[in-house]
């Protein structure tokens, strides 16, 4: 599944309740629960933190990328969080992160894995759309700026 | 007339709809007599620009290389029993770099008169962001190409082909 047929409200939330990284990765992981994707939020957070404390996913320009490969998903889940005010993810150039584009795979579909996170990372080249989206209305507004509507 | 599809190569990706495609392939081949390829392509083109762009580390797209190439034998050969389960001859190949750029080698080098690949993302969204690597492919092989939809109808055929 292209990462495009993945963007719709239901995993999308702006904005996010969080005010620091744990918080904000636990509500990603969420999402996907409350939208009924996963059913075990700690397996899928564990995963997620796993690789977190290898290194920040949060990028520069407000942007951040936490991603994982796990079990407990049998196919590639996308929850996306928007901060208008930020959060302090530890990101590259010590700015808030704003734009969360959370993904977690099943281990044996890197090649999807990869695509998609090539998708997001192209995502986050655009200041306008970055810009946008941060100060979008809400989830349905979300979807049109990332299908380019 | 001569057949006009000699060699069939279907771009097999670890996706539902590449095994989908795979299936119909089996099908076409075993109708046409044409030579059936199976093409996996290790995105490692995607994996060096997630480390440029720092969302991988260096260990991390080691490991995912290294997935990916299990994947791709395990889909490879996934696709070669399906082939031989109808009794029906397949070459497996590989490479990595670049999807689409590879994919367009690999129809030239084979001389490939289809390729066949699975079902392209139903939104076709307008950001240029949003690009499929196998859409572009598509687009720019020199040769025809069936996109193959309807995976139950797609199941039931090759369920049915002796």
């Amino acid at each position: 599944m292209a990462l495009i047929d993945m963007v719709k409200e239901e995993i999308i939330k702006i904005p996010v309740e969080s005010k620091d990284k744990p918080d904000v990765l636990r509500e990603l992981v969420q999402i996907l629960k409350d939208a009924g994707h996963i059913d075990d939020i700690d397996a899928v957070l564990d995963v997620v933190q796993e690789r977190e404390f290898k290194g920040s996913t949060g990028l520069e320009k407000g942007f951040a990328v936490p991603h994982a490969k796990s079990p407990a998903v049998d196919s590639l889940k996308l929850a996306i969080g928007i901060s208008p005010d930020g959060i302090d993810f530890d990101s590259l150039d010590k700015q808030p992160s704003k734009l969360f584009f959370l993904l977690v795979a099943a281990p044996d579909q890197s090649g999807p894995h990869v695509a998609a996170l090539s998708e997001i990372a192209k995502l986050s080249q655009s200041n306008a759309l970055c810009k946008a989206l941060v100060n979008a209305d809400d989830a349905a507004e979300v979807v049109q700026l990332l299908k380019g509507e | 007339m001569s057949n006009p599809i000699r060699k069939i190569m279907v771009f097999v990706d670890g996706t539902e709809q590449s095994i989908t495609a795979a299936q119909y392939a089996i099908c076409l081949a075993s109708f046409s007599g044409a030579e059936l390829i199976a093409y996996y392509v290790v995105n490692t083109k995607a994996m060096e620009d997630l480390l440029r762009a720092r969302i991988f580390l260096k260990d991390e797209q080691m490991e995912y290389e290294h997935d990916m190439e299990a994947d791709a034998d395990r889909y490879l050969n996934h696709v070669k029993d399906l082939a031989v389960q109808k009794g029906m001859s397949i070459t497996t190949k590989r490479s990595k770099g670049s999807v689409h750029k590879e994919v367009v080698n690999a129809v030239n080098e084979e001389e490939v008169d289809l390729l066949i690949i699975g079902e392209l993302s139903r939104i076709r969204s307008r950001r240029d962001e949003f690009f499929d690597e196998v859409d572009r492919a598509m687009r720019n092989v020199p040769c025809s190409v069936l996109i193959v939809k309807d995976d139950d109808r797609v199941w039931e055929m090759y369920q049915l082909l002796k």
